[in-house]
């Protein structure tokens, strides 16, 4: 880690002092040990600031939608899923190509804090530090082994593509994370299996706790639209009333929103404060799809239409008993 | 839900009249319902039509918004996959509403209650058939409580 720190350092001075791009989005680490935050820099002498370690979590690309107007040309740093999402933004024509420079780093997790808090909540973890086989927490006094899967974001336990699958550069050797595409879909079979009455309390449960922060809406890569439905007052669909039937209402219509666009990155998921397994509601989708119209990725490319904006004639449906034949 | 633990909501409730929305594509299914009008088939009257330009113009605001205000059943008619009047407006509604389909299942919703289906202008029967049997399965059901807005009132 600390070599491909020291790789994003040399590649942001360089390509600011050479004035290829006019800014950067990179992370910075901040006070605490948990805490890398995304940073913009504009001058070479900054980017010594720069940092890649396992923290690095946070998604850069749908900045490029605010910053891209205001400059000529921007470097960005992107792992796997940020790759994929930066896709989807420029299928959905938020972005342009030509005025991106992507620098992509495979890679290999990233650590969750609350789970390094449940392992050392009141050790008070100093540092956490990537080891051969895993990571090594240290406090003052004592230090701690334990294995990734311990520790890393449940996102990253199934991520299909650690590796950007778009990138100007490579920094950093190619990752395999052996994750099967499949094993995603563990969670959404178990709620399949489940009856109705116990898939809607399960649901309504879960539903309740929901603070319409829009928290979910706003870090999501597909979730890019100008005047969001649920902004929008005349849209007649932005009923903010802290009733059961809202609730369940905004998030059938989010998770259906981004059907055909969710790049299966976990980023909604991870940032919910009241801790929504929205994963499973997208990808009961991304399982439907896949199993009715054939296996879709979003994001994998810029170029392939989306499910929803298409169809063939001989096409199935889930509904009729000829099964739309 | 078990079939008797609905029996049980009926027999309390004797009163219970299914309240179904159906969404009907002004070129195909409206007329559907209009012949089978013509021809004096039998079709439930708490059956509520509401004329769309397409099968695809009904999205899923509007059927979440139907349960929420009272609907016990939604029904989205269309034309046959190859009669659209637009061309490919039900192509699109194949796809979307079979994903809402199964959506609506995953959060619970009883299949029973939403259904989608191709009724073509000549098939007054077809028509009549669709409606009686979505009244019976929700009938069976008992009345709708999922998604259900708690300010709603009959
Ligand atoms: S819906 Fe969630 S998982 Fe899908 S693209 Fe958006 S943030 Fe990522
Ligand atoms: S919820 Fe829907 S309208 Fe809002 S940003 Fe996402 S896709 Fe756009
Ligand atoms: S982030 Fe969580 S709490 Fe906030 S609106 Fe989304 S689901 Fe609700």
């Amino acid at each position: 880690m600390e070599n491909i720190t020291k790789k994003i350092r040399a590649v942001a001075k360089q390509a600011l002092i050479n004035k290829e791009i006019d800014k950067i989005l990179g992370w910075k680490k901040g006070d605490l040990w948990s805490e890398s935050y995304p940073v913009f820099i504009t001058k070479p002498e900054d980017a010594d600031s720069l940092i890649w370690d396992s923290f690095c979590i946070n998604n850069l690309s749908k900045y490029l939608i605010k910053e891209l107007p205001k400059y000529d040309k921007i470097g960005i740093f992107i792992k796997g899923c940020d790759s994929t999402s930066f896709n989807q933004l420029l299928k959905d024509n938020r972005i342009n190509r030509e005025n991106v420079v992507l620098y992509g780093i495979p890679c290999e997790g990233m650590v969750d804090p609350e789970k390094v808090k449940k392992i050392m909540l009141n050790d008070r973890v100093t540092r956490v530090k990537k080891s051969e086989n895993g990571f090594t927490l240290t406090n003052k006094n004592t230090s701690k082994d334990v294995l990734g899967e311990e520790i890393k974001y449940d996102k990253c336990l199934t991520c299909t593509s650690p590796n950007p699958v778009v990138y100007d550069q490579l920094l950093g050797d190619v990752v395999n994370n052996n994750v099967n595409r499949e094993d995603r879909f563990k969670g959404v079979e178990e709620i399949e299996s489940m009856t109705p009455d116990e898939r809607y309390n399960f649901w309504k449960g879960e539903f309740q706790r929901c603070l319409r922060c829009n928290a979910c809406r706003d870090i999501c890569p597909a979730c890019s639209c100008v005047k969001c439905v649920f902004d929008n007052s005349d849209a007649e669909i932005s009923g903010k009333a802290k009733t059961e039937g809202e609730d369940t209402f905004f998030h059938i219509v989010r998770a259906y929103h981004v059907a055909g666009r969710c790049v299966d990155c976990g980023e909604c998921a991870r940032i919910c404060p009241a801790g929504i397994p929205l994963d499973k509601l997208n990808r009961k989708i991304i399982k439907d799809i896949n199993e009715v119209y054939g296996e879709f990725n979003a994001g994998l490319d810029s170029t392939t239409p989306a499910p929803l904006v298409t169809f063939k004639l001989e096409d199935a449906d889930t509904f009729s008993k000829q099964g739309g034949k | 839900m078990s079939l008797d633990t609905n029996t049980n909501i009926i027999d309390k409730n004797e009163e219970f009249k299914p309240l179904i929305v159906a969404f009907c594509c002004n070129w195909c299914s409206y007329a559907g319902a209009d012949l089978a009008g013509t021809s004096r088939l039998n079709y439930p009257a708490n059956i509520k039509i509401i004329r769309v330009p397409c099968s695809c113009r009904v999205n899923i605001n509007f059927v979440l918004r139907a349960f929420q205000n009272g609907a016990d059943g939604v029904v989205i008619a269309g034309c046959h996959p190859g009669d659209c009047h637009y061309s490919t407006g039900n192509y699109h509604t194949r796809r979307r509403f079979s994903l809402i389909t199964n959506l609506a299942e995953y959060v619970g919703v009883e299949k029973e209650r939403f259904k989608v289906d191709w009724i073509s202008a000549a098939e007054g029967n077809k028509f009549a058939t669709v409606m009686n049997d979505i009244l019976e399965d929700v009938y069976k059901l008992g009345p709708n409580k999922k998604l259900r807005d708690a300010r709603w009132k009959i």
